[in-house]
Order: C-alpha cells, then sequence, then structure tokens
C-alpha cells in the first residue's frame, strides 16, 4: 500500500495491517472495521478522528483484545509490536501485553474503575501482575503515581474509592493507572468526551507531560479537531471503518486530501465573532455497515461525487510526504481533482485557512 | 455508622411494637380462646381458669399487661402446657431452629453465588440451561414437596445400600442437619442464582471490567477482585428478606423433618390458640427478622464503600 515509512531494519514500535473486524449480530453482520492500517513510532502522537460509528474505538479495542468475540469476527489483518504479533492473543512470549506494553485508558472515568476498590488499589493491582511487586510496594509506587497524575494529598486519596473523586481526578487517576508500568503505548479512548472543558485542558497536559518524559507513543481516538489540533503529530481520519485520509496534522488541517476532512473542518465551530458564521454540517448519514456500498462510502454525501465513485472504491493515493486520500479526486484523470478538494475549504470556511490552493503544489513538488 | 446503627434499631423497636400489637389484636379477634378446647368443663373451673390467667379483665387492660410483661423479657406461661414458660420454650426449641436457618441461609448464599455465576460464566451454553431449568423447579415447586421427595430418595439410598446413609428424619446429629437445610434453603438459593446470574452478566459487561482486561489482569483475578463483589450487592440486599423466608418456611420442613424446633410449637399453639406461646413465639421471630435486615443492611454498607458514607 502507499505507507512505506516502516524501515527494514528495525520493525515500527506498533504496526497495523488491513485490519478487518465483523459483528454477527441478529440483523446480520456488521463490518465495523474494514481495513485499516497505520503504524506508529515512539513518542508520536497519533490521532484517529472521524464520527461516532466510524470504527475508531472498535480498530484500537480489537488491538486490545477487548472486543468480545462472539459476536466479533476477525476476518483478516495483522499486527505487531515491535515485530511481534498481537492480533487474537493477549500475550507476547507468555506475559500479557496489555497494561505492561500498551496502556489504555477510556470514555467515561466515572464507569471505568471498580467502584468497589480503593483508587490505589486499583493502580497497585497492575503493578503487582506485571512487576510481580509485593502489595506494600505497589501501593507506594501508585501514590507516586497519583502524585505525577497531578492528584493533591495523594497518600490519602489513595485510600478513596472512585465516587469521592471528581471526573477530571478520576480520568487523571486512570491516566496514572495506565502509565503505571510505564508502556510504550498509550491508547487514549475519547480520553475528554465526558469531561468539561478546562478540565480536558489538564488531562490533555498531562498526557503530553507524559509522553514528553518518558517518549510514550499515544494513540488518541478523538472527533474533536481542536484535541487533535492540540496534541497530535499524525492523523488518520477514518470513515464507515476505513482510514480515508492520513497525513500529518498540517496536512489534514491546511492541505486535507479528502472531502471528508474538508467536510469535518467545515463543521468546527469557529470562534471567531467577527466572522458571520454559520455550522456545516456534513450532509447525510454514514453508510449501512451491514453492507456498505460498493464504490465509495463517502459518495453518497460527498459534494464532488462522480459517477466512478459509485462504482469502485479509490486506492489510497499518494499525495505527500507520508500523506494520502482515498479519493477518486486524487486520479490522473480528473485534472485539477486536489484542488477542487481544497478550495471547498476557502468556501466553506471564514478564510482563516491561508493559502490553499498553492498548499497543494507545494507538495507535489 | 454508629449513629445509622442506633437510628436502625430503634425503628425496628417501634416494628417489633407493632408486629405485637398487631398479632396481639389479631389473636382476640379469633373465635375461641386456649380454654375452650376438647375438654368441656364446668363455668365454675372455666370462671377460675379465667381469673388466673387474667382472661376475665377487659382487652385494653389485658394489652397494658401484657406490653408491661414484653417490655421486661417475661412471654407468660403456656396456656396449654403445664408449668412452661414461654421463655423456656423459645431457649430450649430456638437453637434448633437457628442452626437449621443459618445452615440454609449458607447453603443458600454458596450455592446461588456459585450457580448464579456458572450461569453467567456459561451464558447460553448447556450448563446455564441446565441450571436455569432447576431455578425455575425451585422457585415453584413448595419446600413440602422437596422434603417429601428427599425422604423418599434417602429411603430408597438406604435401601439400596443396605445401611443407614443419611436419616430420614429427626435430630440430634450433623447428619441430621444436612438434608433438611438444603430442602430448606432450596427455593432462596433459586431465587439468589437468578439474580446473580443477572448480575453478574450487568458486570460482565461493564466498564470498569473492561478496563481491568485493559490492564491484562488474569481472567481469574478479575473474577475474584473484580466481578464477585460488585455481584454480590443485590443478593446481599435480598438477604434480609431471604431470612425471613426461610425462618418461615421452616416451619414446614420442621414437621416433615420431624425436628424439635420452634416452628413446630408455634404450629401447634395457633391450633390451640395457646395465647402467650403465639404471642410469645411471633414477637420472638419479628424481633429476630428484623435484627437480622439491620445487620445485613450494615453489611452491605460494609461491602459497598458507597453506601458506607451516605
Amino acid at each position: 500500500m502507499t505507507q512505506n515509512g516502516s524501515g527494514e531494519t528495525q520493525p515500527p514500535l506498533l504496526e497495523v495491517n488491513d485490519l478487518k473486524v465483523e459483528f454477527d449480530t441478529y440483523g446480520g453482520t456488521v463490518q465495523a472495521v474494514r481495513g485499516v492500517s497505520f503504524s506508529i513510532e515512539g513518542g508520536q502522537t497519533l490521532a484517529i478522528v472521524g464520527e461516532s460509528g466510524c470504527g475508531k474505538s472498535v480498530t484500537v479495542q480489537t488491538l486490545m483484545g477487548l472486543v468480545p468475540m462472539p459476536p466479533g469476527r476477525l476476518k483478516s489483518g495483522t499486527a505487531t509490536l515491535r515485530g511481534e504479533n498481537i492480533l487474537g492473543q493477549t500475550q507476547i512470549g507468555g506475559k500479557d501485553f496489555r497494561g505492561s506494553e500498551i496502556g489504555m485508558i477510556f470514555q467515561d472515568p466515572m464507569t471505568s474503575l471498580n467502584p468497589t476498590m480503593t483508587i490505589g488499589r486499583q493502580i497497585a493491582e497492575t503493578l503487582e501482575v506485571h512487576r510481580g511487586w509485593s502489595r506494600k510496594k505497589s501501593l507506594a509506587r501508585a501514590v507516586e503515581l497519583l502524585e505525577m497524575a497531578r492528584i493533591p494529598e495523594a497518600a490519602q486519596r489513595a485510600k478513596q474509592y472512585p465516587f469521592e473523586f471528581s471526573g477530571g481526578m478520576l480520568q487523571r487517576a486512570m491516566i496514572a493507572m495506565a502509565i503505571a508500568c510505564e508502556p510504550a503505548i498509550l491508547i487514549a479512548d475519547e480520553p475528554t468526551t465526558a469531561l468539561d472543558v478546562t478540565i480536558q485542558a489538564q488531562v490533555l497536559d498531562l498526557m503530553q507531560d507524559l509522553q514528553r518524559d518518558r517518549g510514550t507513543a499515544i494513540i488518541l481516538i478523538t472527533h474533536d479537531l481542536g484535541v487533535v489540533a492540540r496534541m497530535a503529530d499524525e492523523v488518520a481520519v477514518m470513515y464507515a471503518g476505513q482510514i480515508v485520509e492520513r497525513g500529518s496534522v498540517d496536512d489534514i488541517f491546511y492541505r486535507p486530501a479528502h472531502p471528508y476532512t474538508v467536510g469535518l473542518r467545515a463543521a468546527m465551530p469557529s470562534n471567531n465573532p467577527a466572522a458571520e458564521h454559520r455550522l456545516l454540517p456534513i450532509e447525510g448519514s454514514p453508510p449501512d455497515l451491514f453492507s456498505p456500498p460498493v464504490g465509495c462510502a463517502y459518495a453518497a454525501r460527498c459534494p464532488h461525487a462522480m459517477r466512478v465513485c459509485n462504482t469502485h472504491d479509490p486506492a489510497p493515493f499518494a499525495v505527500g510526504k507520508g500523506h494520502f486520500g482515498k479519493c477518486w479526486l486524487h486520479h490522473e484523470r480528473v485534472p485539477g481533482g486536489a484542488q477542487r478538494i481544497v478550495s471547498a475549504i476557502a468556501g466553506a470556511t471564514t478564510g482563516d485557512v491561508v493559502q490553499p490552493a498553492s498548499a497543494n503544489q507545494g507538495d507535489a513538488r | 455508622m454508629l449513629l445509622y446503627a442506633i437510628k436502625r434499631l430503634i425503628l425496628g423497636i417501634i416494628t417489633v411494637w407493632f408486629i405485637a400489637t398487631a398479632t396481639f389484636l389479631a389473636m382476640h379477634a379469633v373465635p375461641g380462646d386456649p380454654l375452650s378446647g376438647d375438654k368441656a368443663m364446668t363455668a365454675q373451673i372455666r370462671q377460675n381458669l379465667e381469673k388466673k390467667y387474667g382472661l376475665d379483665k377487659p382487652i385494653g387492660e389485658q394489652y397494658l399487661i401484657y406490653l408491661n410483661n414484653l417490655a421486661h423479657g417475661d412471654l407468660g406461661i403456656s396456656y396449654t402446657q403445664k408449668n412452661r414458660e414461654v421463655n423456656d420454650i423459645i431457649r430450649e426449641n430456638f437453637p434448633i431452629s437457628a442452626t437449621l436457618g443459618i445452615m440454609a441461609v449458607v447453603f443458600a448464599g454458596i450455592g446461588g453465588t456459585l450457580f448464579g455465576a456458572l450461569t453467567a460464566l456459561y451464558r447460553n451454553k448447556w450448563p446455564d440451561t441446565v441450571i436455569m431449568l432447576a431455578v425455575i423447579l425451585g422457585i415453584s415447586v413448595p419446600s413440602f414437596v422437596f422434603a417429601a421427595f428427599s425422604q423418599l430418595i434417602i429411603v430408597k439410598i438406604n435401601t439400596a445400600l443396605g445401611f443407614s446413609l443419611l436419616p430420614v428424619a429427626g435430630w440430634g446429629t450433623v447428619s441430621h442437619i444436612l438434608v433438611p437445610s438444603m430442602v430448606l434453603g432450596l427455593g432462596t438459593m433459586a431465587y439468589l442464582t437468578r439474580l446473580m446470574r443477572s448480575s453478574m452478566l450487568e458486570i460482565v459487561s461493564s466498564d470498569y471490567i473492561r478496563t481491568a482486561n485493559a490492564k491484562g489482569l488474569a481472567q481469574t483475578r478479575i473474577f475474584t477482585q473484580h466481578q464477585i463483589r460488585n455481584a454480590i450487592l443485590p443478593l446481599v440486599t435480598v438477604l434480609g428478606p431471604a431470612i425471613a423466608a426461610i425462618t418461615t418456611g421452616s416451619f414446614v420442613v420442621e414437621l416433615v423433618f420431624a425436628i424439635p424446633g420452634l416452628g413446630r410449637y408455634f404450629v401447634q399453639a395457633v391450633q390451640q390458640l395457646d395465647y402467650t406461646v403465639i404471642m410469645g413465639t411471633t414477637v420472638f421471630f419479628g424481633a429476630f427478622l428484623v435484627l437480622m435486615v439491620i445487620l445485613v443492611d450494615l453489611l452491605y454498607g460494609f461491602i459497598d464503600p458507597r453506601v458506607r458514607l451516605n
């Protein structure tokens, strides 16, 4: 495929290839993830964005072995952590990589912690299991981790139960728990969605600081483009179970290569009071994943849809270094197609995007 | 926590007073009295006896005397059994009923938790189907049917073996407790199994179990540390009423297995309109149950930290 960044000498930290996950339901088979590929290196932040139901969470939960199978089913694909397979298993060399190599935090911290166990115990548990530490040593470390997560009076707080914490504190405790064993990768599945805005910033800051100190790779799942702009190095835009565009954060914001990305961008509310601004939704709704369309999944909602879009699924077209868009407009037989995508931004937003047209040409050098 | 316990205790005493009053009124509303038995007695003897037991006094006065005695822990003398205080009857026979009841509750609690967890783990597979079928039987078939059936089975086994493996009835040794307590606890166990199953299923798909999985904990650890304690909460809630059900159910089971427990005296007393024994045992059972419910509620606070503070 178009991804060619993976070095021959050393395998990437995490590499996922052509992941396909289906769910058998009474109504039929839902093709939730339809061929997702990405890779991530240490210290990087990869944001996976897309609307609800596009397969973001299923993708990472499959990697973590959290999708119950059945009803879930792994149709195809590979996933390797430093070259070792992790798909369909939870152990590498007899040890569970979850919690030790890959930590994960979830959307709703209020329900993601055991209500009848103290916060300290829940953090310490990870250390006991993966490091084989004593109960006492693990608890002492748990207090340190809570301090690191900027929980005031950590020693007392460690003895408390989740219901005695606020939402933001719980999410920070979750982070402390996820990083207890210093994993190489932290997966954050919509970590700030359930929190209010000021708390969001604290949680994101904490994640960034930890990444800087430890070189942790972060896979950030979100539908908040503001969070993406703040956190991400790389962005993968998902739609209907596929990655439709992948590129650096600048690529995604300034040189989008897929009409869906443009649509997401335009749907973002602006806080520019001078601009007369209406929210621009993406009309229509995502396709039925019981029977996904033969052609491009976005064609039905795409303002630039052509005849070919309904009959043939586009391949990912490379539009720059490490940047691809899965859209027929990049085909050589559509002259000026790429410009059409980009110029749509200028029309759609209030003009706070600089040099829309020339950006793409710059990439073509 | 202590304040809460005291508050509950005071409310409990009021409940017991209510039970005592209701029983008193109900009893006197029933036609006949302890003296109108098989033996016909002359008007004179009757009058003397009524005077002796204070039955000739107006009902309001009787009530006050009764309450006063009750407050002093005096439950009175039996009308029909010679020279037996109700306190003695309770002291002698309640430990037997209590042993039976506690064994039944333990049996129901452990069995319910275990089978419930099992059905949830093997959801929609054959262990689930088999156990849930048994649960429906356990809930719908009354305990005296099970009692009779179990006796029949014991007899069959004993004759087949040629020696007495288990006693059919009676009281005295550990082997005497086994079958009656199982029969007594069966209905409650079935109910607890069903409750545990739904509670487990709910928790298996909960967010914090997903978190526990994402931490890389072994399944057994997740089960013991995270699932059981949370799943057991609804069971503890119904344990109070469950104890009530078991104790009242014990009347029948005691009768079938010829166990000299308190239940038998209670039933006998009702038939003979032995006022003091009815009153005494009812109030005693009532107080016992109220205490059990309070204890269960305190236990609940111990298991669920969220209740502790509120």
